[in-house]
């Protein structure tokens, strides 16, 4: 059981590799992939032991107390402590040139959270709020079908990373604007899909909406810099 | 691609630095009783079944024991959820192979005002003869009735719990 959340990371892990190996076959980012694996790796591994460390602070268990819960990943993690741990993480190591790496990453990332989130199959997690739609699902032994939520934010994301990396490859775009649109495509699948999911306490829309208005600034920058 | 080494380097030691200072602490720690928290109360198999099948409300049901590490890293999820969802869902909280003292401790530090019924198995035989196992934690959904709608074995995550939850209330 408790192995489906590796099996969901090993998942995510190959669908950016897929993705920086389709790019580097393209032409794009040739220069640093390797960098970029790496980077991208570690940031994602220091991402979500900050939003563990995080989602202990908020349920008010001393992390320098009890370390060993730290490790105890499945419990929670803050989606926003460890977006931005991983994102300061990558930001440091990225320091030399962080525009070129960012968007190096833009759409190996997505391909990673969409890779991520289709790990629900594995992890038993895809079912979201009930629903009556022809495609709604129901888990075994019961008759409440609901919404694949899981599925939807796989299948948004991984048309964004498509999308994006083509664009990459054939449009040639201004320095920063992948790497704001891959912001604004992860804030905003999380934004549609937030309430579709069932929740003890809520998601948290205020950091999607945050990162979606971050985004579309970053993105309009690039564009007028340009 | 270059550079594998080096991540899986970096990842390695991130792991075994946290490895090393979560066992190294773990000899620190410790559990104090709590003045005003009642200890679990005592129950046999019989017990438990007889309130599962004459609730009027569907049950979540979780084990736990102080002395388990995971249980610790999910009893913040658990006393949210009963907090949440405690008008509509009853939660039970059962304590095995525990001391009262552990228990009130472990109780005061994550429970004190959720609304959860604590109680005990000493022998800690009544979460297999409900169909779970001797490990620590599990989560049982019952529907009202008594019947198991879902058993989750190992730490919960709040998805699974949100969405077991959503299960008893939408039937």
């Amino acid at each position: 059981m408790e192995f489906t959340l590796l099996a969901a990371a090993a998942i995510a892990g190959a669908a950016a590799y897929a993705m920086l190996w389709w790019e580097a076959k393209h032409g794009n980012a040739a220069r640093c992939t390797g960098n970029l694996w790496e980077a991208g790796v570690v940031s994602a591994v220091a991402g979500i032991f900050i939003g563990r460390i995080v989602a202990m602070l908020i349920d008010g268990v001393n992390p320098i107390a009890h370390p060993m819960d730290v490790i105890l990943v499945r419990s929670g993690v803050s989606t926003a402590g460890a977006s931005l741990g991983a994102l300061a993480v990558f930001a440091w190591l990225s320091r030399k040139e962080p525009i070129t790496m960012a968007d190096g990453i833009s759409a190996a990332a997505l391909a990673g959270l969409a890779g991520w989130h289709a790990g629900c199959l594995v992890r038993g997690t895809c079912l979201g709020t009930a629903s009556d739609l022809p495609w709604a699902m129901a888990q075994t032994g019961s008759d409440v079908t609901r919404h694949p939520v899981g599925i939807y934010a796989a299948l948004i994301l991984g048309a964004a990373a498509i999308g994006l990396a083509w664009w990459k490859a054939y449009r040639r775009p201004p320095a920063g604007a992948p790497a704001a649109l891959a912001v604004i495509a992860a804030a905003g699948t999380r934004l549609v899909v937030e309430p579709l999911q069932p929740s003890i306490s809520g998601g948290p829309v205020w950091f999607y909406a945050t990162g979606l208005v971050v985004g579309v600034t970053a993105f309009v920058w690039a564009i007028v810099r340009r | 691609m270059t550079g594998h080494r080096g991540t899986l380097s970096v990842v390695f030691r991130i792991v075994v630095t946290t490895l090393l200072i979560a066992l190294a602490s773990t000899a620190c720690s410790s559990s104090e009783p709590v003045e005003g928290i009642d200890a679990p109360t005592p129950v046999t198999g019989l017990e438990v079944q007889d309130l599962l099948a004459g609730s009027p409300e569907p049950i979540v049901l979780n084990v736990w024991a102080s002395w388990c590490t995971p249980c610790r890293s999910e009893a913040p999820l658990i006393s949210r959820a009963a907090s949440e969802f405690g008008d509509e869902v009853a939660f039970v909280g059962l304590d095995v192979r525990d001391t009262p003292e552990g228990a009130t401790a472990f109780i005061g530090e994550f429970f004190p005002d959720a609304p959860i019924l604590h109680l005990a198995d000493s022998s800690g035989q009544i979460p297999s003869e409900l169909g779970g196992s001797r490990g620590v934690p599990l989560t049982f959904f019952y529907r009202v009735g008594g019947e198991l709608s879902y058993l989750h074995f190992g730490v919960i995550d709040e998805r699974t719990l949100a969405l077991q939850i959503d299960e008893l209330v939408n039937r």
